[in-house]
Parts: C-alpha cells; sequence; structure tokens
C-alpha cells in the first residue's frame, strides 16, 4: 500500500495532512507578501483554538460513540454567563462552578438516554432550548461586564510568545483525551461501542457507563471553554456565543470523524480546528468580508457533511460507470445511520 | 405451558393496563397530557385579561406565524431526519425577497417567495437524499451559507417594500387576521397531503425505516427532496406573513423560528423519530406553547421566562416519549 492511500485512509492522518498544506499555503502567502504571519498570528490562531477546541474535543467524543450532543451551544452560554454570574464573588470559584454546572447537565442528560432508551439527538434538543433558557433567566437577557479584569488578563497573558492559559487548558484536555482514547482500555471500548454497538454489549462494554461518562465530559468541556472565553471577554452574554455549533461540527467531521460513530481520535479533531483557525485566520488576513467569511464556513461544512453522507462512494461509483459506458450495478455498502 | 397463579396475579394490573390501551386508546402518556393540558386550561382561565381581544389577537399571531414553520417542520420530523435548522433562514430570505420583489406586484412577489423557498430547501432535501448526508448538518450548513448570501445582498441593510403592495397581507378578515387564514390554509394542504397523496405516505414510510423504504423500492433521493421541499414552502408562508406585517425584510426576522417549530411538533406529542405523527398535533402544540407565553406574560414574567418555560415544555414532551426501563 502506496503512502498516499495509507495517509488518505486514516482520519488522522488526513487531517494533519490538510492542515500542512494550509500551513504551507500560508508559508507562502507569508513569501509572497499576501499576508502578514508574525507570532500574534499564531497567537491569535491558538486563541481561536482554545474557543473551538474543547468544544468540539467533547463533540467528537460523542460521535465516536456514534451519537450526537446538539446542547453543546447551550452549555457553551450557560457555562460562561454562571461564571461571570458566581466569579463576581471570586472568579476561580466562578470557573469552578461553571464546570460543576456542565458535569451535572451533562449527566443529566446521559442518565436519561440511559434510563429512558431515549435518542441522544431527542435528549440534547431539549437541553439545548432548556439550557438557552436558562442562560437568558440567568442573565436577564442581557450581556452581562465582569467587574475583574486582573483574571481577564490572567487569561490573556502571553505565554513563551504564543500560548496563554486558555490555549494551555485546551492543549492538556487534548493531551489527556488523545491519551485516553488511544492507550486505553476505556478508548478501546468506546470505538467499539461506536463501531458496533450491539457487538459492543455482547463483547461485554459497559456501553451505559461510558455513554454517561461521555456526555458528562462533552458538557464539561463545553461549560469550560464557554466559562474561558467569557472571562477573557469579561462578559458573558446568552446569545451572543452561539455560533459554537458550525465551527465545532465542522472541526470534528474535517478532522476524520464520521457520525456513522468509531473514526475519528482526538489529535484529528484537533487538527480539524486547526485548519478551521487558520483558514479563518488567512481570509481575514487577505480581507474577507464577514458574509464572505459565513460563505466558506457553510461551503465546508456542506463539503464534509457529503463526503460523510455514505453513499457518496455508490454516487461516485454510478457516475464512473456512466462516463465509461460500462454498466454495471452499484455497489452498496449497508450500514445503519446514526439516525 | 401454565403460569403460577402467583404470576397471574401480580401481573393483573399490568394486564388491565393493557387491555386500557388496546381497547380504550388508553394510556397513562395520554392521561399525563390530558391533565396537563387541562392543568393549563385552568391557569389560564383564572388569569386576568386572557379573554380581551387583544390577548387573543396576539395568541393568534404569534401561533399562525409559527404554525406556518411547524408545519413545514413536521415534514422533516416526519421524514425521520428530527429538524431542520434551515428554516428559520428561509423565513429570513423570504422577507428579504418579498421586499424585493414587492415593485413587480403582490402576485409576483408571493409567487416568488414561495420559488426560492421551494428551492433553497429541495437542494438540501435533495444532496440528504442522494448522497445520504446527514441532515442536521446539511442544514446547519444552508443556514450559514444563506446567511452569507443575505448579508451579500442586503449589506446588513433593512429591504423596505413598495409603498402599500404588501398592505393586504395584513388585512383582517371578520376579524380574524389573515395570519389566522393562511395558517389554517396551511394547515389543510399539508393534512391533505401528508395523509391523501403518495408523497406523504412515503415521507411515513421513509421515516419509520429509511431501509425498508429502500427495499420497497421508494426512491430516497426524490423523496428526501419533495419533503425539504415542502418544509422550505410552508416557511416562506410565514415569510411572506412577516414581510406583510413590517412592510419590510431582514434575514434576522426568521431568528427564532427553528426552535419554536421544532418545539411545537415535539410538544403536540409527534415522535421525535420520525415515522409517525399529524399536523393537527402540532397545531396543538404550537397553541400550547402560545398560550404558555400569553399566560406566562400576562402575570408578569419576563419575556426570558417564556423562552426557558418552552424549553421545559419540549424537554417533558421529550421525556414522555421515553420508556421507563423496569
Amino acid at each position: 500500500m502506496s503512502i498516499l492511500t495509507k495517509v488518505s485512509r486514516n482520519g488522522t492522518w488526513r487531517a494533519t495532512a490538510m492542515l500542512l498544506l494550509m500551513v504551507f499555503a500560508l508559508l507562502a502567502m507569508n513569501a509572497a507578501g499576501r499576508v502578514h504571519l508574525s507570532l500574534a498570528t499564531v497567537f491569535s490562531v491558538l486563541e481561536n483554538f482554545a474557543t473551538i477546541g474543547p468544544v468540539a474535543l467533547g463533540l467528537g467524543l460523542t460521535i465516536l460513540i456514534r451519537e450526537f450532543d446538539i446542547s453543546i451551544a447551550g452549555t457553551f452560554g450557560l457555562g460562561g454567563c454562571v461564571a461571570i454570574m458566581v466569579g463576581s464573588l471570586n472568579p476561580w470559584l466562578g470557573l469552578f462552578a461553571a464546570v460543576a454546572v456542565g458535569l451535572v447537565l451533562g449527566l443529566a442528560q446521559g442518565l436519561t438516554m440511559v434510563f429512558l432508551g431515549l435518542k441522544s439527538v431527542a435528549v440534547t434538543l431539549g437541553g439545548l432550548l432548556t439550557f438557552g433558557g436558562l442562560a437568558y433567566v440567568l442573565t436577564g437577557g442581557r450581556s452581562l461586564p465582569s467587574q475583574n479584569l486582573e483574571m481577564a488578563l490572567f487569561v490573556n497573558a502571553t505565554i513563551w510568545g504564543v500560548f496563554s492559559v486558555r490555549s494551555l487548558v485546551a492543549i492538556a484536555v487534548f493531551a489527556i483525551a488523545a491519551f485516553s482514547v488511544g492507550w486505553t482500555r476505556l478508548g478501546r471500548d468506546m470505538i467499539a461501542i461506536g463501531s458496533n454497538p450491539q457487538a459492543a454489549v455482547s463483547a461485554g462494554v459497559a456501553v451505559e457507563p461510558i455513554l454517561i461518562g461521555v456526555f458528562a465530559v462533552c458538557a464539561t468541556l463545553s461549560a469550560l471553554s464557554g466559562a474561558l472565553l467569557s472571562v477573557s471577554l469579561s462578559a458573558a452574554s446568552p446569545s451572543g456565543l452561539s455560533d459554537i455549533v458550525i465551527p465545532a461540527v465542522t472541526a470534528v467531521l474535517l478532522g476524520g470523524s464520521s457520525l456513522l460513530g468509531g473514526a475519528g481520535r482526538p489529535l484529528g479533531t484537533a487538527a480539524g480546528v486547526l485548519i478551521l483557525s487558520l483558514l479563518r485566520t488567512g481570509l481575514t488576513a487577505i480581507g474577507v468580508s464577514s458574509f464572505g467569511n459565513d460563505l466558506v464556513t457553510g461551503l465546508v461544512l456542506l463539503a464534509v457533511a457529503i463526503a460523510d453522507g455514505p453513499e457518496l462512494s455508490t454516487r461516485l461509483y454510478e457516475l464512473r460507470s456512466l462516463l465509461s459506458t460500462r454498466s454495471t450495478g452499484a455497489p452498496t455498502m449497508h450500514r445503519s445511520s446514526l439516525f | 405451558v401454565t403460569l403460577a397463579p402467583d404470576l397471574i396475579h401480580k401481573s393483573r394490573l399490568r394486564q388491565a393496563l393493557i387491555w386500557g390501551r388496546l381497547r380504550l386508546g388508553w394510556s397513562v402518556e395520554s392521561t399525563f397530557r390530558l391533565l396537563l393540558v387541562v392543568l393549563l386550561l385552568v391557569v389560564a382561565a383564572t388569569t386576568d385579561g386572557i379573554f380581551t381581544t387583544q390577548s387573543m389577537l396576539a395568541l393568534v399571531n404569534s401561533a399562525g406565524l409559527v404554525g406556518c414553520v411547524a408545519v413545514g417542520m413536521s415534514f422533516v420530523t416526519f421524514g425521520g431526519h428530527i429538524m431542520s435548522f434551515a428554516l428559520s433562514s428561509t423565513v429570513g430570505m423570504a422577507t428579504i425577497v418579498c421586499s424585493a420583489l414587492s415593485e413587480y406586484g403582490l402576485g409576483i412577489a408571493v409567487v416568488g417567495v414561495l420559488a426560492v423557498g421551494l428551492a433553497m430547501n429541495a437542494l438540501q432535501g435533495f444532496i440528504i437524499g442522494y448522497f445520504r448526508a446527514n441532515a442536521l448538518i446539511v442544514t446547519i450548513a444552508a443556514a450559514s451559507l444563506s446567511g452569507g448570501v443575505a448579508e451579500y445582498l442586503t449589506s446588513g441593510q433593512t429591504v423596505y417594500a413598495e409603498g402599500a403592495v404588501l398592505a393586504p397581507l395584513r388585512a383582517k378578515m371578520f376579524g380574524m387576521p389573515s395570519v389566522a387564514y393562511v395558517f389554517v390554509f396551511c394547515l389543510i394542504v399539508a393534512h391533505l397531503i401528508l395523509t391523501s397523496s403518495r408523497l406523504g405516505k412515503r415521507v411515513f414510510m421513509l421515516g419509520s425505516n429509511a431501509r425498508a423504504a429502500k427495499a420497497a423500492g421508494i426512491r430516497i433521493a426524490t423523496v428526501t427532496t419533495a419533503t425539504f421541499a415542502m418544509a422550505g414552502l410552508f416557511a416562506a408562508c410565514a415569510g411572506v406573513l412577516i414581510a406583510g406585517r413590517y412592510g419590510a425584510g431582514m434575514f434576522d426576522y426568521g431568528a427564532d423560528y427553528n426552535y419554536q417549530a421544532i418545539a411545537g411538533v415535539l410538544v403536540g406529542g409527534n415522535s421525535v423519530a420520525g415515522g409517525e405523527g399529524s399536523v393537527w398535533r402540532t397545531a396543538l402544540g404550537v397553541f400550547v406553547i402560545a398560550l404558555i407565553s400569553n399566560v406566562l406574560l400576562l402575570r408578569g414574567f419576563s419575556s426570558e421566562m417564556q423562552l426557558l418555560a418552552a424549553g421545559l415544555v419540549v424537554s417533558l414532551a421529550i421525556l414522555l416519549q421515553g420508556r421507563l426501563k423496569r
């Protein structure tokens, strides 16, 4: 098997290759004088990574076990609001409270799925609406400013030129997740559940505790990310933070995950987030307006959604046989889809 | 095989429950739902000012607009795709197109809007059905794309309609706003499509079991395209009405309709998994949520509290669809 096939078959390697291409493209543009790269650019990419990363990681873990957490936007916004409101007493207490709220909400959703036998999309859809409403009630529908600027300065300060506390936290959670999924029995069990839930049950995998745990982790990570973003911006708003879903989903799918489950690893997701951050930085650098950004994001997401479609290969095969006049029946691959 | 008498005795309660369910169509869930509706009606009846014309008109106006989108959303849910995230943007886009086309007359504007709404969503449906791509993701992407297109077309400005061309849309007939008539019309059309046409049967078949539907020779791409086209058509109707009400078009006019619509569908008791349901239930759900919002408003709760209440009601509706593990 050639190295190219190897890279294109493995989601994580594919994402890494795309990331490298992105980096080379940016470097080439830099050399041509179209964009100006500096340490500040790297810092801003990493800040973007810190915002989207943990949310995408959590979502990626739910997709890995063939589920989907749509409530991430709700927990993200709610985490920010809790962090700022409780943080007026003590900023560390605020962060702690936000993480605790995320954990409790995630556990509650996971338990609901297991004990009522409901699909994750249904439960988390209810969660999205409820948590969003809760954030509006807590803040009274206004944007909440924070008085504690020291905390914001601490979170935003540059460390070793390109990092901040936020991006270091994001890198740390990715490292922990990559280790757990890649090198522990828990990770193997998760991949088994995503690849074939029935077989996983037969093989003695504790499906239900893992499901509850993954949703708890996902909600905790998005609440943490929302809290850190709000602290760094010194403000929380119930509505302003809701554009997290699109970049998170795009990053996860770019990173080699499939909605059919079992595919995609945390490192792939990290590469996906970086690709997206670089894309945004590049677009801003060459002066694309906000609607251009929307269009590119939408197109990328649409492309990865089509690429993830289980019948894409069948359609391509049909197309090829149409072109080459040989009429052969298209092979169909059946794999029960997530929804 | 004979069961031990003890075992039979223990399961007598369950036997009674099963008998009631089979013979009377009675179930614990339906009783619970009925109790909730009765509770809501009692609370509503004891609220001051709920039976005034003004409050009733507000109820009909908001429920009618959400209702049109919710009828569209019902197609998506019944077809097994859970929900579309692009109906808000269809509504927003419809208000813009309606205002922009108003200089050519009301008829052209309405036809143009319906065509745009239909085309936007039919395209999504085609992508979803042809590649079996995930509906949630595709519609999220489409929402982002159409937001970008709307921003490009309008530069973020409000598009004002030509003179009084759209005025007939906010006229009243027999004391009821036009919204009410359009909603009832949409409801009847959707009901007829879903119950008496081949498309309706196929939507439900696809929703209950896509693989079986495919094995039965149903063309999934065609049916999915039609499902989403219908959703876009009904959402565009709401867009026309909103453009008529404000005499202007803006993308953000559609903002919350996705969530309000799916809330109506689920609160009405339609299955979130698809394959069954009725638009009458959707209409009931929309009215229940509108009534709750109205009661909260009249009892002095904030609009944020109404959002939370809607979220909680939807969660409750979803939880009621679960089966307790015994």
